[in-house]
């Protein structure tokens, strides 16, 4: 017996796009605490998952329980669920127009009507936590790429996410960079944050996450702790992947 | 009297004038008439007063019709593995038969149709805004497609994070989308600006005394084009430097994120 709550159930995931299906019946439970790992070749449908779980792809078929509503009803308000489930891109995207306090406190100033110096000061000290107090006034173009994506990172954590969403967080990054950020992130799950990273750091991976789930053809081809899935592969197309990736 | 021949000016002037060669004594006589006779410079103020109320009245809802139209289309566009929803289709093919319709006749032949055919203003305050609509009208669909090209060009990646920290579609486009288009399609929408003030022109055909108008009246109060139409010129000229101008102050003001 576990006294884990479910936070996020998948039933039957699917995704087309026109006639290719990038997702074909994906199944799983994600707990709260849980720090979920997606690897996979390109083309598995890694991303899709990710994005289909705060509805940024609205799936084809099945669904997705968040706190237990099912967000796939098309009755469901899906921007209260949103606020909920943090989200970081692989290109940052932060609002080039706004500086990096306004892109934290836009959020909770406008949709969570949180007063202008409350939102203020909890930015801040978001922005402390991922050692960027000192750039609250400066626009993204000054920041470099890790910066940005702490930034990123500490915009999502604004809304106290229940869960937060990677894709491909470093893949963007020079490789001076990937440092920086992976610290954030584990210092994030050291904190029993609940996150699904979707990532080629293989190396986060196996230190970081607690669960791994491997994609191919878009399906959870296996699944398991990292030390099982790293230490010992069942599938060929697992085993193949890792020999590549490794 | 609403006339004085170059002989009665000639009479009344100071003696230094006499001293002047004919061809600038003869500018100074057409000048005197076009703009001092009879206070006839309050003539172009007055036009000036109308030609301004028409432009911003049509710019104002040009921009607004064109950003709705713009936010159907693109909205409309932005479905691409799916069908978008019904109303939305609905939406968007009143938008491209609007834009057909009015990019498509000249603007002179529309300011005819709603003076004469539609609206039919009877007072000058109903010319005036019968001059606003039909303008805003047609300014919109050019917006339109300026505003389109504005929001296409914002990636799908800044609503997409905006999205997934809560913000509705409207909220996504007023403070992140909209904000980053405008500073995008500002030298387009400069562009329109200038058109749509120059355009005004064409309101004389409803009888509505804009400053060109006066300078035809003018014109056919004294029998001389030179004077009245080269300063109707030298007017619109100036107001759109003044345009010009202020728009390269609000762009510099919207670039300072990018330095």
């Amino acid at each position: 017996m576990t006294d884990k709550q479910v936070l996020i159930k998948v039933e039957g995931l699917q995704k087309d796009f026109g006639e290719k299906k990038v997702l074909q019946g994906i199944d799983i439970e994600i707990d709260q605490g849980d720090v979920v790992v997606v690897i996979g070749p390109s083309g598995s449908g890694k991303s899709t998952f990710l994005r289909t779980l705060n509805l940024l792809e609205v799936p084809t078929g099945g669904r997705i329980f968040f706190e237990g509503v099912d967000i796939t009803d098309k009755t469901v308000d899906i921007n209260l669920h949103r606020r909920k489930m943090g989200m970081v891109f692989q290109q940052f995207n932060l609002f080039p127009h706004m500086t990096v306090l306004g892109n934290m406190t836009l959020s909770p100033i406008k949709v969570l009507k949180m007063p202008k110096a409350e939102a203020e000061k909890k930015a801040l000290s978001l922005l402390a936590r991922v050692g960027l107090a000192d750039r609250a006034e400066s626009y993204p173009g000054q920041l470099s790429g890790g910066q940005k994506q702490r930034v990123a990172i500490a915009r999502a954590l604004c809304m106290d996410p229940d869960v937060l969403l990677f894709d491909e967080p470093t893949s963007a990054l020079d490789p001076e960079m990937v440092g920086e950020v992976l610290d954030v992130m584990k210092q994030l799950a050291a904190n029993h944050t609940t996150m699904v990273v979707v990532t080629h750091e293989m190396g986060f991976a196996r230190e970081v996450g607690n669960r791994v789930l491997f994609m191919d053809e878009g399906k959870i081809a296996e699944e398991g702790a990292p030390t099982d899935i790293f230490g010992n592969p069942q599938s060929d197309r697992l085993k193949e992947f890792l020999s590549k990736v490794l | 009297m609403n006339f004085v021949t170059f002989e009665m000016w000639l009479e009344g002037v100071p003696d230094w004038i006499l001293a002047l060669p004919d061809w600038l004594q003869n500018f100074m006589y057409q000048f005197y008439q076009t703009f001092i006779f009879e206070q006839r410079y309050m003539l172009f103020l007055n036009g000036l007063k109308i030609t301004a109320i028409v432009t911003v009245g049509a710019l104002a809802m040009g921009i607004v019709l064109g950003l709705i139209v713009a936010i159907i289309r693109t909205s409309n566009d932005s479905f691409v593995s799916r069908k978008p929803p019904f109303i939305l289709r609905i939406f968007n093919a009143i938008c491209k038969i609007y834009l057909t319709v009015i990019r498509g006749t000249p603007m002179m032949v529309q300011l005819l149709i709603m003076g004469f055919v539609i609206m039919v203003p009877k007072t000058e305050t109903e010319i005036i805004v019968c001059a606003i609509v039909t303008l805003g009208i047609n300014s919109g669909a050019y917006v339109a497609e300026i505003a389109r090209s504005g929001l296409m060009s914002i990636d799908a990646g800044q609503s997409e994070a905006a999205r997934s920290l809560g913000l509705s579609y409207f909220k996504t486009m007023w403070y992140v989308v909209i904000p980053q288009a405008i500073k995008n399609i500002l030298p387009a929408l400069g562009n329109e600006m200038i058109t749509l003030l120059k355009d005004t022109s064409l309101v004389s055909v409803i009888a509505l005394r804009d400053v060109t108008k006066q300078a035809q009246n003018i014109v056919s109060k004294t029998y001389q084009a030179y004077v009245p139409y080269i300063s109707l010129a030298a007017i619109y000229l100036a107001i759109v430097m003044l345009l010009t101008w202020l728009l390269s102050l609000l762009e510099r003001r919207l670039r300072k994120s990018d330095r």
